[in-house]
Order: C-alpha cells, then structure tokens, then sequence
C-alpha cells in the first residue's frame, strides 16, 4: 500500500514536472485536509481525492497539518497554481476568511465539507450537527430509561464535538431524572489516547457500579474507554456506551459480542468527499448552476444511527 | 573555491532546487508568487529570529511557539472586545516579552536549564491560551488599523516583508556591531571565558531570552493581523521549522554559529520548498519526504565541504610544520 502510494506520489510528481507538455491537461482538484492525522479528515479528503481520480482528473492532495497559517498558505500556493477547482475538508473558512476570498477572486470554485459556510465558497457539504447531538443523547438516554447516571467524555477544541457536548447538555437539562456522575474534557494533544485513558480509568474506578452509560463526542474516545471497560471484565449491554462518526473498527466493536461499544451515529465521511466531487463535476466541468446541486449554502447529508439493530447492514464489505 | 562552499553550500543546494521549481512549476517564479513566499517567510523568519538571539546566547527557548499562540490570542482576545488596536498590540508583545523575561529568570536566577524552563513555560502558555479561549478561535471582521499592520503594503510591497527586513537588519545590527550583541555571542561561544573576561553573562542571556519572547509577540500580532484570527495553537507548527530554519542557517554564512542572514536565508528555503512542492502538485505525504531530504542533504553536502575543509587545514599545517 505504501508502496503503491509512493509510486503513485513519484508519478504524479513526475507527470506534474512534465505537465507543459501535456496536449490537453484534465481537470484538476485540489483537495485540502485541514488534520489528515485525524481519521474523519483524512477518509473525507482521501474518498475526495479517489472520486477524482476515478474521474482521470489530477488530484493534489494536501495536509494543513491543523495549522492555519499553513491553511492559509496552501491556500495563497493553490491560488498561484490556478487548479480547475478546490475541496476543502474540515477547513477554516473563517479563520482564513482572506485566503478564501483570494480564490475566489480567481475563480477557483471552492466546495468544503464540514467547514461551515463562507459568502467565498459554493457550498459546505455536511451532517446536521445539532441533529447528530441529539440522535446519540436520546439514544442514549432512551437505553437507561431515562433514568440513572451517566459519564461523558467531552471534547470542546472542536466545534463539532462541542456541538454534540452542548445538545446532550440541553437534553439532560430536560431529563432531570438522568445525572451526570463524572466528565472528563479531553486536552487537545497529540497524545490524546493517552489523555482520555488516564481520565476514564480514575472515572470509571472511583464511579464503578454507579453509572448506565458513558457518552463519548467522537469514536476514538468510546474505544478507549471500551478497552478500560473490557479490562475490568464488564460485558456488553451492562453499560451502555454510544459515540459518534462511524467507521470499520466501531462497526465491528458494535457487532462484538466481547465489546461494550453499543452504538454510533454514522457520519457519511466517504460519501461526503464523493459527493464534493461529482457536485465539483457538475459546476466546474459541466458548467451547471451550483444551484442545480444545492439551493443553500450547506449539501446536507443525513447521519444513521448504527446500534446492533442495523450494524451488520455496515460491516458487509 | 572550499572556503565558498563550506559558507554557501547549503544556500547553493537551496538556489538548485529553487532553480528547479523555476523550470518545472507554474508560477513558481512568477513575481507574485515570490513576493507570496517572502510574505509566508515572514512569520518564520520572525520567530526564527528570536530562536537565534537566544541560542546565540547559548539558550534554547523550546516555548516561542506557544508563547506566541498565547501572543495571539491575549491580541485577539482584546481586539475581538473593542479594545484600541494600539493597545492589544502593546498587550501582545507584553505576552511575548513577558514569556521571555520568566524565561530568562528562570534560567539566571533559579538557574533551571533553559531546555526545562522553556518547556515548562510552553506548557503554561498553551494552557492559558486554552484557558482564555476555551478552544474557540477568535473570529471577525478586524479593524483595518489592526489588520493593515500585516496586510497592508508599502511602495507596493507588503508589510510583512517590511517587518522581516526590519527585524532581522536590526537584529544583525544588534548581533554584529554593538558591544551587546559581541557580548551576547561571546557568552554563547565560551561562557566562563566570557564571565571571566567581565562580560555580565547572566545579564546576556537575559536579554537573549527575552528578545526570543519579545519576537514570539511580534509574530503573534502579525499572524492575528494576517489570518483576522486568534487561535490558541496558531503558531504550533512555527516550532519545528523555527528550529529547522535556525540549524540550516548555522550552516551557512558563518558555519556553526547561530547568525541572522543564515536564519532569513534557510527560512526562505524552507517556504520556498513547501511553496514549490504545492506548485508541482506533490501529495502532501511526498511533500514531508522531499523536505526531509532536502534539508538533510542540504546540511550533509556544507558539512562534508566543512570536514574537508578542516582536513586539508590540518595537513597545510602539518606540512608547514
């Protein structure tokens, strides 16, 4: 794999430096992941970049790193290479209001996926956060009877985790009869594992017995806290867990006999990234009004909550 | 021919490879895009800058990253709520130079290494940033006096060059032709020599180190000023290559010693490379490994002219003798 990709990486570089002379250059995408060290980031870009490449389009394919400034030079860098288009995944249209404005300027047409709408951009494809938040709460909520005590594990450095924090708080404000027994914000680091494990390890001894569920604001989060749960020997279904994003790995969690992941609200992070492209095809290849693929600045596209009711829909390949 | 390489070899190998995007990526030469790339340097330069004038002073300030990010934030923060844009940008160099005067306290007076003292003073900083934020960047529409300091340009070229030529002339100037700044390397090339000689050391380093977080500020406004944004990890990634960008230049110019056209010089290599590398379509994980060989190279071809070097002025000696 990583074989075929640095093949793939010296091809294209090497196609890139020879590009002058191509007699009809293809379309070319841009796509910007804000973090590709962060898993969503990079299936959303990835799929993104695949969905292009399908298409015989040059695809450039980058990483902010989770800087803005580097966000923002990228952005001026792609400006000057003047591609057919740009997708931008988790980005910061705001923060880099400028950078964006540029781009637009130069009539480069740019779609971003959950970035947040920008008067620059087309259109931002996304889930409806709000929604999610409040799919995982009353899941949750609806597993206890809407009753006992419960321990969340928060991340507010990311809107979208603090977006899920923020509804289940409004939930719990109108279910008096479930109590949060123990929180842990996660720090924002480069070891947050290690972070999340540290916190629930102390969470779950010093609360052991006294909770029905734990809440977790992304995937990542429900693992560690599955694999701390695990070790001490509870079983599925003792304590319900639910999170939220989706994937292979909490899908086969979810399915897991041995597992105490329950549920998830599926974020459709693939198809995000493949529907950027074709709505990119229809606007800047085809010419069509992006009016004909959105009428709003926002590409909604629905999230399904996945329990063990409908997971083995999600694990076939 | 030897002497030559040994002082510009790295920056030779950074000319080649510039040259090399000029021929194959578009634009890559093109005015725009060069005065792109100095604008880009600038916030590195800057902080490199500072990163220099401490380790000339034989200190490492492991904190300039985070200190600015708090810089920014502390800015933004009092921008965002309507504060005149003078005063958050006097807060804001405040941070920095305050970060750098703990810094340096910490390190003469309680005499904590500087590798420890500034790592603990990231880690504050970085706290506080998200403290003061609580994870939400500060977002909005600034005003223009504010925003004009990085956006802005002069005679047609933009304040960010100007600041980076402004600061890096005056910290050659403080380097190279005042008795401070003699004091300053000599402390950093032989401490005890330098005490013993009357040189007030411990005040050197000081200064060293406050300058760094004086520079971490200076950076913070601009970055603010650049992006219309304050986030509590802005400059994170500032760090590695402020680092980077300061051993390149200690390998070119004056070999071995931290020095400011070295620093401006690899700086500019360094976002020329990435500038390049986007310009040819290079995927992003591509990009790392070019930069990695890149700089590794660079370095590898002036140190293996420097050995060469020594070892023909070992055997002139010897023959001499």
């Amino acid at each position: 794999m990583l074989r075929r990709d640095l093949l793939g990486a010296s091809a294209a570089m090497m196609a890139m430096a020879a590009g002058p002379a191509a007699a009809q250059a293809p379309f070319e995408l841009a796509v910007i992941g804000f973090q590709m060290s962060s898993e969503t980031h990079a299936r959303a870009a990835n799929a993104a970049a695949a969905a292009a490449r399908a298409k015989g389009w040059n695809v450039t394919l980058l990483n902010s790193e989770g800087s803005l400034p580097k966000h923002a030079e990228q952005f001026d860098a792609l400006v000057q290479r003047k591609p057919g288009g740009i997708v931008v995944c988790m980005g910061k249209p705001t923060e880099a209001d400028a950078q964006f404005a540029a781009a637009a300027k130069a009539g480069i047409p740019v779609i971003t996926i959950m970035s947040g709408s920008s008067p620059h951009t087309l259109f931002d494809v996304v889930v409806n956060e709000y929604q999610v938040g409040a799919q995982a709460a009353l899941w949750l909520l609806g597993r206890m009877n809407y009753r006992g005590a419960l321990l969340t594990v928060r991340f507010e450095g990311n809107a979208a985790t603090r977006i899920r924090g923020k509804v289940l708080d409004v939930v719990l404000s109108e279910n008096q009869a479930v109590t949060v027994l123990g929180r842990h914000a996660m720090a924002r680091t480069a070891s947050w594992q290690e972070d999340v494990r540290a916190g629930m390890q102390a969470l779950l001894l010093r609360n052991r017995g006294r909770y029905g569920g734990i809440w977790a604001s992304f995937d990542g989060q429900a693992y560690v806290v599955d694999d701390l749960l695990q070790a001490q020997g509870a079983k599925k279904g003792e304590v319900s867990i639910i999170s939220v994003d989706g994937g292979k790995e909490t899908y086969r969690r979810i399915a897991d006999p041995e597992s105490t992941l329950m549920a998830t609200v599926a974020i459709p992070f693939e198809e995000m990234g493949q529907r950027a492209t074709a709505a990119m095809e229809s606007i800047a290849v085809r010419k069509q009004p992006a009016a004909s693929v959105t009428a709003g600045p926002y590409l909604l596209l629905e999230a399904e909550l996945v329990d063990q009711s409908n997971v083995a829909r999600y694990l076939t390949p | 021919m030897t002497a030559l390489l040994s002082r510009f070899g790295t920056a030779l190998a950074g000319f080649l490879v510039l040259l090399f995007f000029g021929a194959f990526a578009e634009n890559f030469a093109s005015p725009g895009n060069l005065s792109l790339i100095l604008k880009d340097t600038a916030f590195l330069a800057v902080l490199a800058i500072g990163f220099t004038l401490a380790l000339a002073t034989a200190e490492l300030d492991l904190s300039i990253a985070d200190v600015a990010s708090l810089a920014a934030v502390v800015t933004g923060a009092l921008i965002q709520g309507g504060t005149m844009p003078a005063l958050a940008v006097l807060a804001g160099l405040a941070t920095g130079l305050g970060a750098g005067l703990v810094n340096g306290f910490a390190v003469t007076v309680l005499g904590v290494p500087s590798l420890i003292a500034t790592l603990g003073t990231a880690a504050v900083a970085r706290g506080f940033g998200f403290m003061i934020t609580q994870g939400v960047a500060f977002v909005g529409r600034w005003p223009r006096e504010f925003t004009g300091l990085a956006r802005g340009s002069l005679l047609g070229v933009s304040n960010m060059i100007w600041w980076m030529a402004a600061i890096g002339l005056l910290a050659w100037v403080l380097l190279k032709r005042t008795r401070t700044g003699l004091h300053m390397l000599a402390t950093g090339e032989a401490d005890e020599a330098a005490r013993l000689a009357g040189i007030r050391t411990r005040r050197m380093k000081r200064l060293g180190l406050a300058l760094a977080g004086l520079l971490a500020g200076v950076t913070a406004v601009l970055l603010a000023a650049s992006l219309s944004s304050a986030a509590p990890n802005m400059a994170g990634d500032h760090f590695l290559y402020a680092i980077a960008a300061v051993l390149l230049g200690m390998t070119m110019i004056e070999p071995g010693r931290p020095n400011i056209p070295g620093t401006l010089l690899a700086a500019f290599m360094l976002k020329a490379l990435g500038n390049g590398l986007v310009l040819l379509g290079a995927p992003y994980y591509a990009q790392d490994i070019a930069l990695g060989v890149i700089i590794t190279g660079s370095v590898a071809l002036s140190s293996t002219v420097m050995r060469r070097a020594a070892f023909t002025k070992r055997l002139n000696l010897r023959a001499a003798a």
